[in-house]
C-alpha cells in the first residue's frame, strides 16, 4: 500500500511535468481509421491518430489511469481563412489540429495536466471540417471512443465535455449514442432551439444593413466557394469598418458615412448613432453588458449618467465585434451545408422584441421619438425570406434535443455575446420539465408498486455571473477596452479552476450515480466563482420570448 | 422482527403527535415561500439612494422602516415581525437587477416592495421573470399604466394611479378652467410621456406647443432654456409639466430668469419641493402659485388622521429629516403592505398575498383620498387626484380648501367627481 502510493505520487509528478507543454506525437498523414501512434515516457501514454475521415485525434493516459476519460470536443473553428487585415477577427488559418482539453488551443495546459495527473485520460478530435461539423464531430467521436477503449482496455466511464459548438457535439454524442456517455460537462453551449441561434446573428446583421451599411450581407451568399468567401471576408471586413466607425462617433453621435439613406434621415434628425447601434443590439438580444462594459460605472465627472445614456451602447459595440464576425461567417456556411438561405425576419416584429427595452434603456436611445424613427427606419430595408427546403434541413444539421439522460454539468456566463445564457436556460427549463414528468412518472408508479423512487437530479447548472462592477476608464473618461475581462462574460472565459470544478463534480457523480446534495454544490462552486444557484434565471432569447 | 417494528412505530407515532401539537400551537403556521417564517416577513426594496434620482426617493425606505417597525412593536402581522431589507439602485436599471437578483437569491424575500421607477420595474420583472417565480412585487412607484395589465405583470402590483389617468383628470381640469388659453406641454419623452400623450388625447386636449425631452437632458444647460425660448415664441398662456421634478426646476428657474410669465401646471411627479429643494433651495419658491395634483392627504394636513400617525412615527424614528410628500409616500406604501399580509392569514405564502390583493385590494385600508382599484383582472392602485396650489413653501394646499377627488380609469371611461369617503383608520393605524 505504502509503495504503491509512492508510485502514484512519483506518477502524478512526472505526469505534470510531462505534460507542461503541448507533447503531441506525429499524426499520421494517411486519412484512414489505422491505428494511432503511441509513446509512452514518464509514465505517461500519448498517442496521436486519424479517424475514417481523416480527423485528427490525441489520447493521453498515464500509468496511473483510472479507468474515466474525458472527450473533448473543441469549440468552433472558421472553415475560411482570414487574413491579418481582418484583425482582430484574424489572422486565422483554418486547422484541424486535434486537441485533448480546454486551454489546449491556447497553449494552456494546466486542466490537461492535472486531470491525467489525477489519473483520467483525455482525448479529443480535430474534426475533418471546422464551422458547422456536427455531424462529423459526432462521427469523429464515436470512433475516438473506440479507439480509446483499444488502446486503454480498462476503460470504464466515458465523460464527454466541450465547449460552444463542442458543447452541442458532447451533448450530440449523448443523445444519439447514451451507451457510449456517462456524463458530460457543456460548457458555455450552443444550441439552436427553434432557430434562434440564426436569429439572433441574423437580426443583428440585418441591423448593421439597414442602418449603417446597406451592402452588408445578411444572406443569400453565393454557391460558389471562392466567390462565397470573398462575400465572408469581405463582410466581415465592412461590419468591423462600421464599429470602427460607431466607436468613433459615440459621444458625437456621428453616424458611419456608409450609412443607408433611412440611418442618414436619422442622423439629420439628430439621432445619435449609439441609440440606433443600442436599438439593433435589443432587437437581436445582444447582452448589454460586455467584456469590459459594467453598465453601472461611469468616467469621473459622469459616474451617474454614463451607464444610463452611453454604457448601454458600448456594451453592444463591444459585443458586436464577436456577433458580426460570426454571424457572417455562420450564416454563410449554414446556406452552404442546407442549399439555400436560413435566416428569416419577414414575419419579425422588433418593435415588440423591444417594447420593454425601450423604456428600460429610454435615455440611452435617446427617448421615444427616436425609437419610433429608428423602428420606422427599418421599413426602408426589405425583410429576409429563408428558404424553406434548406430550413428544413437545418434540424438535420445543427439539431438537439437538450434532453438530459447522463449526470450533466452546465456552465455558462450570464453575458455570454457568442452563445448566448438564452441557450443555457433553455436546457434548464427543459430539465425542469424532464424532471418534473419523471417525479410525476415515480408517483404513478408508485402507485401501484408502493414503493416511491424518487428520481435522481442529473443536471447541475454553474451560472457565471456577471460582477456588478468591473469598468475601467481612461484618463480621457473613455472605457478602456483593453483591461481584464469581467467575470461572468465574454464566450468561454472560464479559468483552470472552473474547468476542474466542473470536471471533477460531473466525474464524482458519474462514479457514485449521483451529485451531491445543494451544499457541497454550492461551496465548490463558489469556490472556484461560480454560482449554483436553481433560482436564478436569465431571459429567454428575443425570438422565443 | 415485529416486536422492533412495533416499538418504532409506537415511536414513530408519538414523535408525530408531539409534532403535530406543537404546531398547532404555533402563532402562525410556517409557509414553504422564502422569506418568512412563524415570526418574520422579509421584504426587500431597491430604490436610488444616491445617483441623480436619489433626493426625495432616497426617503421613501426609511419611512417605510419607521412604519413596519412600528407595527412590529406593537406585535407585528398575525404574529410575524417584518424586516425590510434595502438596495441602493442608482436609478441605473442594470443595477436594480442586480439588486432585486440580491434580494430575491441572496437575502431571500418573501415579496419585492416598492421597486421604483418604471424602467427599473420593467428591467427587474423582465430580467429576473418574478413572473414566472411567483414573485410579488407589491407596490411598485411608478405611475406607467402597463403595470396594472395582469397578463403582462401577473405579479406586479400598482399603487399609484397611472400617468394615462393623471393626463385624463388634468385634461378636465385644463378644459374646465382654461377652455380659451393657450396651452402648452413639456413632456418627458419616454413611458411616462407617452402615458400622458395617451391620456390628453382621451381628454380631448389641445396644445399649440408640445415639447418633448429625453430622460436625462433637462440636466443639461440649454435645455431648459430652449424650453423657454419656444414657450415665449409661442404666446403660451398655461403650461403643462408632465416630467420628473429635475425638469420643473429647470423649467422653473429658467422662466424666472427669462422673465417668462405662465400659469404652470405640475404633474405629481414634478412638484416635489424636496427634489427641488435638493437643486438649489432658492428655486422653492417658484413653485408658489403652479398647480398640482395628488392622491395622497398633504404631508402638511395634521387634521388628517393618517398624517397625524405618520408625523408622529416618523419623526421618532427619524428626528432629522422633513416629513414631506416621499415620507407620505413610503408610509402609505408600508402601511397598505401591512393590510395585505395581515388581510391573507396566518398561512402567509406568495400565491395567497397576491389573492387577496386581487380579491380584497379594492376594501383594505389606506391613507389614500382615492378608491383603489384591484381585482382579478386589475392591478391599478390609487384611481384618482386632487387639485390643489403650491404655496411660498412648495407645500401643495387643495383646492377650495378641501379634497375635491377625481377618479377615472386607464382607458375611455369618464372623469367623475368621486364621491368615495374614506374608511376610518384603523385603531392605532395598526393591522386590523
Amino acid at each position: 500500500m505504502k509503495i504503491s502510493l509512492k508510485k502514484s505520487r512519483v506518477i502524478t509528478t512526472v505526469a505534470s511535468a510531462a505534460l507542461v507543454a503541448t507533447a503531441v506525437i506525429g499524426i499520421p498523414s494517411v486519412a484512414q481509421a489505422a491505428d494511432p501512434q503511441c509513446a509512452t515516457a514518464n509514465y505517461i501514454t500519448q498517442c496521436a491518430g486519424a479517424g475514417t475521415d481523416g480527423a485528427p485525434y490525441v489520447m493521453v493516459a498515464a500509468a496511473n489511469f483510472n479507468g474515466t476519460v474525458f472527450i473533448w470536443s473543441h469549440g468552433i473553428r472558421p472553415a475560411i481563412n482570414i487574413p491579418a487585415t481582418l484583425a482582430p477577427a484574424g489572422p486565422y488559418t483554418i486547422t484541424n489540429a486535434a486537441e485533448p482539453g480546454p486551454g489546449a488551443s491556447e497553449g494552456d495546459m494546466s486542466v490537461i495536466n492535472s486531470l491525467v495527473a489525477a489519473g483520467y485520460g483525455v482525448a479529443g478530435s480535430g474534426y475533418s471540417r471546422q464551422s458547422i461539423n456536427v455531424t462529423e464531430a459526432l462521427n469523429a467521436n464515436v470512433e475516438l471512443i473506440g479507439a480509446f477503449k483499444k488502446k486503454f482496455p480498462t476503460t470504464k466511464k466515458v465523460i464527454a465535455w466541450g465547449k460552444s459548438l463542442g458543447a452541442m457535439h458532447s451533448q450530440k454524442l449523448a443523445e444519439t449514442h447514451p451507451e457510449l456517455v456517462d456524463g458530460t460537462v457543456l460548457a458555455c453551449p450552443a444550441a439552436n432551439p427553434s432557430n434562434a441561434m440564426i436569429s439572433y446573428f441574423g437580426d443583428a446583421l440585418y441591423g448593421f444593413k439597414a442602418y449603417f451599411d446597406p451592402s452588408i450581407k445578411v444572406g443569400g451568399y453565393s454557391t460558389d466557394p471562392v466567390v462565397r468567401q470573398q462575400e465572408q471576408l469581405a463582410n466581415i471586413g465592412k461590419v468591423l469598418t462600421v464599429l470602427g466607425k460607431l466607436s468613433a462617433g459615440l459621444t458625437s453621435g456621428a453616424w458611419p458615412d456608409t450609412s443607408s439613406p433611412a440611418g442618414k434621415a436619422l442622423e439629420k434628425a439628430g439621432i445619435p448613432s449609439r441609440s440606433a447601434l443600442l436599438a439593433v443590439g435589443l432587437m437581436a438580444g445582444i447582452p448589454t453588458r460586455s467584456k469590459h462594459v459594467d453598465g453601472t460605472s461611469g468616467p469621473t465627472g459622469a459616474a451617474e449618467t454614463y451607464p444610463l445614456a452611453i454604457a448601454p451602447a458600448v456594451a453592444i459595440l463591444e459585443n458586436m465585434g464577436t456577433v458580426g464576425v460570426a454571424g457572417s461567417l455562420l450564416l454563410a456556411d449554414g446556406e452552404l451545408l442546407a442549399g439555400g438561405r436560413v435566416f428569416d425576419n419577414s414575419q419579425t416584429d422588433y418593435a415588440a422584441r423591444i417594447s420593454s427595452d425601450r423604456d428600460i434603456f429610454s435615455m440611452a436611445l435617446s427617448g421615444d421619438s427616436a425609437v419610433n424613427g429608428i423602428l420606422a427606419a427599418l421599413a426602408a430595408t426589405p425583410r429576409e425570406t429563408a428558404d424553406a427546403a434548406a430550413l428544413a434541413k437545418i434540424p438535420g444539421l445543427i439539431g438537439i434535443k437538450g434532453s438530459i439522460t447522463k449526470p450533466t454539468v452546465m456552465i455558462a456566463a450570464e453575458s455570454d455575446e457568442y452563445t448566448p445564457a438564452s441557450i443555457a436556460q433553455w436546457y434548464v427549463d427543459g430539465y425542469g420539465d424532464q424532471f418534473a414528468a419523471a417525479k410525476d412518472a415515480a408517483i404513478t408508479a408508485a402507485k401501484t408498486s408502493h414503493d416511491y423512487k424518487a428520481p435522481v437530479n442529473k443536471m447541475v447548472m454553474l451560472w457565471a455571473k456577471t460582477a456588478p462592477k468591473y469598468s475601467k476608464f481612461t484618463a480621457a473618461g473613455s472605457p478602456d477596452l483593453n483591461g481584464p475581462v469581467g467575470a461572468g462574460t465574454g464566450h468561454c472565459y472560464y479559468t483552470s479552476a472552473q474547468w476542474l470544478a466542473a470536471a471533477k463534480m460531473v466525474a464524482g457523480a458519474v462514479s457514485t450515480g449521483k451529485f451531491p446534495n445543494q451544499g457541497p454544490i454550492t461551496s465548490a462552486a463558489r469556490k472556484v466563482g461560480l454560482s449554483y444557484d436553481k433560482k436564478f434565471r436569465v431571459p429567454t432569447f428575443k425570438s422565443l420570448a | 422482527m415485529i416486536r422492533i417494528n412495533r416499538r418504532k412505530l409506537a415511536l414513530t407515532s408519538a414523535v408525530l403527535a408531539v409534532v403535530a401539537m406543537t404546531a398547532s400551537s404555533l402563532p402562525a403556521q410556517a409557509a414553504s415561500d422564502p422569506g418568512v417564517t412563524s415570526t418574520s416577513i422579509k421584504l426587500g426594496i431597491t430604490v436610488p439612494m444616491t445617483g441623480i434620482a436619489s433626493p426625495g426617493y432616497n426617503k421613501i425606505p426609511g419611512a417605510m422602516k419607521a412604519y413596519f417597525d412600528y407595527v412590529n412593536a406593537n406585535g407585528g402581522v398575525n404574529g410575524r415581525k417584518i424586516t425590510l431589507v434595502i438596495k441602493d439602485d442608482q436609478y441605473i436599471p442594470t443595477t436594480a437587477v442586480a439588486k432585486a437578483n440580491e434580494l430575491i437569491l441572496k437575502d431571500k424575500v418573501f415579496a419585492l416592495v416598492g421597486t421604483l421607477g418604471t424602467a427599473s420595474t420593467k428591467a427587474i420583472s423582465a430580467s429576473t421573470q418574478l413572473a414566472k417565480r411567483g414573485i410579488p412585487s407589491l407596490f411598485v412607484n411608478t405611475g406607467f399604466s402597463g403595470f396594472a395589465d395582469t397578463k403582462a405583470y401577473p405579479t406586479t402590483f400598482s399603487i399609484l394611479p397611472s400617468y394615462y389617468m393623471e393626463a385624463k383628470i388634468m385634461g378636465k381640469f385644463l378644459k374646465d378652467k382654461y377652455a380659451d388659453k393657450k396651452l402648452a406641454l413639456i413632456y418627458q419623452d419616454d413611458d411616462f410621456g407617452r402615458d400622458a400623450l395617451a391620456g390628453f388625447k382621451q381628454a380631448g386636449v389641445t396644445f399649440t406647443t408640445a415639447i418633448p425631452y429625453t430622460s436625462g437632458s433637462q440636466s443639461l444647460p440649454a435645455t431648459g432654456a430652449g424650453w423657454i425660448s419656444k414657450l415665449k415664441a409661442a404666446g403660451t398662456d398655461v403650461t403643462v409639466l408632465f416630467g420628473v421634478s429635475s425638469a420643473s426646476t429647470a423649467a422653473l428657474a429658467n422662466a424666472y430668469a427669462a422673465g417668462y410669465k405662465t400659469q404652470w401646471v405640475l404633474g405629481s411627479v414634478g412638484g416635489d419641493a424636496t427634489t427641488i429643494a435638493a437643486s438649489n433651495k432658492a428655486y422653492v419658491p417658484l413653485l408658489y402659485g403652479a398647480k398640482g395634483f395628488s392622491f395622497a392627504p398633504a404631508p402638511t394636513d395634521s387634521t388628517d388622521e393618517y398624517i397625524k400617525l405618520f408625523q408622529s412615527i416618523y419623526s421618532a424614528a427619524q428626528p432629522t429629516q422633513t416629513f414631506d410628500n416621499n415620507v407620505v409616500a413610503g408610509m402609505s406604501n408600508a402601511f397598505l403592505a401591512v393590510q395585505a399580509l395581515q388581510a391573507t392569514g396566518a398561512n402567509l405564502t406568495r400565491a395567497g398575498l397576491m389573492k387577496t390583493i386581487e380579491t380584497k385590494g379594492a376594501t383594505l385600508a389606506s391613507p389614500f383620498l382615492t378608491p383603489l382599484g384591484y381585482s382579478a383582472t386589475s392591478h391599478v392602485g390609487a384611481t384618482g387626484y386632487w387639485i390643489g396650489t403650491y404655496d411660498p413653501t412648495g407645500a401643495l394646499k387643495p383646492d377650495g380648501g378641501k379634497y375635491t377627488v377625481y377618479t377615472t380609469d386607464s382607458g375611455n371611461g369618464p372623469v367623475v367627481e368621486s364621491s368615495y369617503k374614506r374608511p376610518a383608520m384603523p385603531a392605532k393605524g395598526l393591522p386590523n
